[in-house]
């Protein structure tokens, strides 16, 4: 059984240290269409962290009688079927946030975090030791999405989670919308600092460069 | 490269002062309003220089003027400082910087800047050149290319179809004029534009083209905002125009054995 450090370690380490996004480089997809405002990144942060949790669980039960050669299908099966119950509780409760969400609460489904974890970790773990590895992974996946959608939505529309922070100048105040913040892009580029900032500090996650560059004559 | 005299500083000063005509032709027509702006976006750009100098021990560059003075050119107007250096940082930390600097950046620190002001702010109207910017705008190609730091291949090439475009097509003043300060302010820089021979001809081709394009099937654009934007695009399509011209001399190499 695993101990009380290994279970901390499985918790902590996707956190910033081995994050599913800044540092792998999985979940791009998602973590750019919904960011524009902190409420969608949030509910998509949850949603995906109760689904991979569950599958990661349910999956790690089964694992001794999963047929090695189907084991894809079995997993996205449970996965899809989760998917489907976490979108069907929010159109129940939540209906205008799954309207905002649109069709990416149905492709956590394809989140390759969430497969990366069943596949990788829960297939030959214990149960709780997989459940908490795929909390960690879900809670750093959480982390970058708030973060970033918390900067969009602060700079994009002077608001955070719905209230508003920064006075518009429309409205009287001094604060000009930046509408870049809200287009596609701008997600990529918060991505890309965090990415910078993360690796300066923490060096060792950065990449060997694939080629060294040529000297230069004012290099010199 | 270094060849005796030709280090990278002479190229980016000889093109400082290739420009000169544009600069002080602007300078005129801006006053005292354009003055504090650039004099604003040169402390920027300078100062970002001066950051990645102390902390990555990257050489700054006079280039850092260039892109300036094309910000201060280019950008919309009505923008408060806040949203400028926003700007002008991103452009020229995003665009120029992280790559190592002039030299070594995929597209022009001032393009970046502009698109992003663009994009961000679209309800800032863009600047309208008076037609004498885009006369001394020929006066800077003319430099250029004389002093050897301007691709000639781009910007006569650019030239010439913008020309060509006007004669045949309804093309307005403004946007000729427009055209023809982004072709030597952003187009023509030598770092960014297409490096082979038969790149660099189709570098030109491809902003000509683009110009005209949205000259006539954009409604509603400002002329500085059609500049900005076919020189934004071809400056993106330049590797891939060299690679084309790289895989077909490769092949016809091939050929030859």
């Amino acid at each position: 059984m695993a101990g009380r450090e290994s279970l901390w370690n499985a918790l902590t380490a996707p956190l910033i240290r081995q994050n599913p996004v800044t540092l792998q480089i999985l979940g791009i997809c998602s973590a750019l269409a919904v960011t524009t405002s902190l409420a969608t990144a949030f509910t998509l942060s949850v949603s995906l962290t109760v689904v991979v949790v569950l599958s990661a669980g349910l999956i790690s039960l089964i694992r001794r009688h999963i047929p090695n050669s189907i084991r894809l299908i079995v997993q996205i099966i449970i996965i899809a079927s989760l998917v489907i119950v976490i979108d069907q509780i929010l159109q129940a409760w939540f209906f205008a946030l799954s309207q905002r969400l649109s069709v990416f609460v149905s492709l956590i489904a394809t989140n390759c975090i969430v497969l990366g974890r069943t596949e990788s970790f829960a297939r030959s773990n214990p149960p709780l030791l997989s459940m908490v590895d795929a909390l960690g992974s879900g809670l750093g996946y959480s982390l970058v999405l708030t973060v970033i959608g918390a900067c969009r939505e602060l700079f994009g529309s002077g608001k955070l989670a719905g209230v508003a922070v920064l006075p518009l100048a429309d409205e009287g105040g001094w604060f000009t919308p930046l509408s870049l913040m809200l287009l596609a892009p701008s997600a990529f580029f918060l991505l890309g600092g965090l990415i910078w900032a993360i690796r300066s500090l923490r060096p060792e996650q950065a990449e060997p460069p694939e080629f060294p560059p040529h000297e230069t004559g004012e290099a010199r | 490269m270094t060849r005796g005299l030709w280090d990278r500083e002479t190229v980016a000063l000889l093109l400082l002062a290739a420009v000169l005509p544009l600069a002080v032709t602007w300078l005129f027509y801006a006053g005292a309003a354009g003055m504090t702006r650039l004099v604003f976006v040169l402390a920027v750009a300078g100062f970002w220089h001066l950051v990645f100098m102390l902390a990555r021990a990257q050489p700054p560059s006079v280039a850092g003027a260039l892109a300036a003075l094309a910000i201060a050119v280019l950008a919309p107007l009505d923008l408060g400082p806040i949203p400028l250096l926003l700007g002008v940082s991103f452009g020229v930390v995003a665009g120029e910087l992280v790559f190592g600097g002039w030299g070594r950046n995929v597209v022009h620190p001032a393009a970046v800047t502009l698109a992003f002001l663009g994009f961000g702010f679209p309800a800032a109207p863009w600047p309208d050149l008076p037609v004498q910017l885009g006369w001394s705008a020929a006066a800077v190609a003319l430099l250029g290319v004389a002093l050897g730091v301007m691709p000639w291949r781009v910007v006569a090439c650019g030239a010439a179809v913008l020309f060509a475009g006007r004669s045949v097509l309804p093309l307005e003043t403004p946007v000729l004029t427009a055209a023809a300060v982004a072709l030597v302010l952003l187009v023509g820089d030598p770092v960014t534009s297409a490096a082979t021979r038969l790149g660099r001809w189709l570098n030109g081709l491809l902003y000509g083209a683009l110009v005209l394009l949205f000259a006539l099937g954009w409604q509603g654009a400002a002329p500085v905002q059609i500049a900005v934007s076919a020189a934004m695009l071809a400056t993106l399509a330049a590797p891939l125009l060299d690679e084309l011209a790289i895989s077909l001399w490769l092949a016809r190499r091939k050929r030859l054995g």
